[in-house]
């Protein structure tokens, strides 16, 4: 298996031969890696917001997207033909998880006898599977790299929460435009997540889950300065990352004390022994795998495809009108 | 019965190819919109795999790949033999009214050169919204790399332009598929597999493809038969 760093060196190398075939004009050719804004999440800072009924983050993330959660129409009706549909409506004080109705939640875990405190939420991917596998186009990215959902034209079929690496989006049924278009034959609702308060990111200011924290364990800026932040802060308390390779690299980085591998194992088993196996509560495997992996060489077919049927054209023509003069010839 | 040569080796292979290449295209393609899971086609035995975006994703990849190669190749080699017989001429559109007129009530058709005009405005859209979905495929291909981020709103319309393009492309098919219905081009159905077509039929139906009615005339002379007579009452 090619290793992550040489991947990423192919990636780059088809990028550079992708530049010479193309002037693209109504493309930015690259997002400007200085306007990039990530964010650190510090896993040693991070205490859940033990004494208060419901974490700051969660509750400022609350309080700044109330007005975006879904008022699905009722009755609900069942995704013909299957007899089931999502909805979140009646728990919207549910903070346990991610829902249409919660962007963001702390997951506790206890790992070696010591309780750790996990915000999670949309990990803003680097190149995020969501977005490139939209059927619909509907998920963008902003100037600053948040990744967000247009809940004006999802048609809600889950797709996006199926190649996340993380199954992130949350689908609330009787809302959006598949109720005008199809609303038996195709489409669930709409899907929601974390936007990183892109509106906020735009005009400067800090996301709302930053600014409650008040144990600064969230940290958002110039992504190149928060990568150097969080790489420096775990060689000083002898820690561990997290996001910035997984799932072909994120926006969101962390920091833990303790392996990943072992959050990840208590986040499993806490789901099993609880037979929780309702969505919203994410894995955090140091392997998760990049589903974009292959675009490069896709890209790169598709790009080459043309030249060889253009050569090949070519070479057939010539051979034929050789065959013919040979021909008329003898 | 004396047959001649209508479609060469490359036209068939280019056919053949671009149909099947379309046809797991489409059902690739549809199973991206993703419906395959909520219609239980998962459930059906052997069909597993077809809910799984991984594997249709890469099916869909490869075909696309497959249809731009053959379909650049299939729009040079015509381009470079100066071949454009199947592509729309004027009048086309009243043409083709006339001879699915007379298709219908039994009268008698307006002679055809090698295409006839409805043929030559099928290909022209099934052509066009090929070339359409071939642009939009390329389009999301390079969206999909890491580091090009394509403008929101042509992300959008891509993917709208390319959905249409599926519905379309399905319509075109049927159409062309459809032509069949009618009897009477049922005789240029092995002009796609073993490219050959009865002489008679080139003779009767399609007098102004000069190319063809000379072959045709001189497949019949070589058995020995006089042309007028062996064609006067062969019926398509």
């Amino acid at each position: 298996m090619i290793d992550k760093s040489r991947r990423r060196f192919f990636k780059h190398a088809g990028l550079a031969s992708t530049a010479l075939l193309l002037t693209p004009k109504g493309a930015k050719a690259a997002q400007d890696p200085n306007a990039r804004i990530g964010s650190f999440i510090d896993l040693t800072k991070c205490d859940g917001c033990k004494d208060r009924e419901i974490p700051a983050c969660v509750k400022a993330c609350k309080d700044k997207n109330h007005t975006k959660y879904p008022e699905p129409k009722l009755p609900l009706k069942p995704y013909w033909p299957r007899k089931e549909y999502e909805d979140w409506s009646n728990e919207r004080d549910r903070i346990d998880r991610l829902t249409p109705y919660n962007w963001t939640f702390v997951e506790k875990v206890t790992v070696d006898g010591e309780d750790i405190f996990i915000p999670r939420r949309c990990m803003h991917c680097d190149n995020p599977s969501c977005l490139n596998l939209c059927p619909f186009g509907t998920i963008g990215k902003s100037e600053t790299g948040a990744v967000y959902i247009d809940p004006d034209f999802c048609m809600g079929g889950a797709k996006c929460r199926e190649v996340c690496p993380w199954n992130i989006p949350q689908r609330q049924a009787g809302t959006g435009i598949y109720l005008k278009l199809t609303p038996k034959l195709a489409g669930g609702g709409v899907m929601y997540k974390c936007d990183g308060c892109a509106d906020l990111q735009a005009i400067g200011e800090k996301p709302a889950c930053q600014s409650a924290c008040p144990k600064d364990a969230i940290v958002f800026g110039s992504f190149e300065e928060i990568k150097k932040i969080a790489k420096a802060k775990a060689k000083e308390v002898g820690g561990y990352l997290y996001g910035l390779d997984e799932g072909g690299g994120t926006g969101t980085v962390y920091l833990s004390k303790v392996p990943f591998e072992k959050i990840n194992s208590a986040i499993l088993k806490d789901k099993k022994d609880k037979g929780d196996k309702r969505p919203g509560r994410p894995h955090m495997s140091p392997d998760t795998p990049d589903n974009m992996e292959d675009a490069t060489n896709w890209m790169m077919a598709s790009l080459i495809a043309p030249v060889a049927g253009v050569a090949a054209a070519a070479l057939s023509v010539y051979k034929s009108t050789k065959g013919d003069k040979n021909e008329k010839d003898n | 019965m004396k047959k001649i040569t209508r479609q060469s080796f490359s036209n068939r292979i280019v056919h053949g190819v671009t149909a099947f290449s379309i046809f797991t295209l489409f059902f690739t393609g549809f199973g991206q919109m993703p419906v395959y899971k909520r219609y239980m086609l998962n459930e059906v035995p052997g069909f597993a795999w077809s809910a799984d975006y991984g594997v249709t994703l890469w099916w869909h990849y490869f075909f696309g790949v497959i249809l731009i190669g053959v379909g650049v190749y299939h729009v040079a080699y015509h381009f470079f033999r100066k071949e454009f017989d199947a592509l729309p001429k004027r009048g086309d559109l009243k043409d083709s009214w006339i001879l699915i007129k007379a298709m219908l009530t039994g009268k008698e058709e307006p002679p055809s050169e090698k295409y006839l005009p409805e043929q030559r405005l099928g290909y022209a859209f099934i052509a066009f919204w090929i070339g359409v979905m071939i642009i939009t495929g390329i389009i999301k291909s390079i969206k999909n790399v890491e580091g090009i981020e394509l403008n929101n709103s042509l992300v959008f319309w891509t993917a709208h332009i390319h959905n249409l393009g599926f519905f379309m492309l399905i319509i075109g098919v049927v159409g062309h598929l459809g032509a069949f219905i009618f009897k009477a081009n049922r005789q240029l159905l092995p002009g796609m597999f073993s490219g050959k077509v009865n002489a008679c039929y080139i003779k009767n139906r399609h007098c102004y493809w000069e190319e063809g009615v000379k072959e045709a005339k001189k497949a019949i002379k070589k058995s020995g038969k006089d042309p007028e007579k062996e064609c006067e009452d062969f019926k398509h």
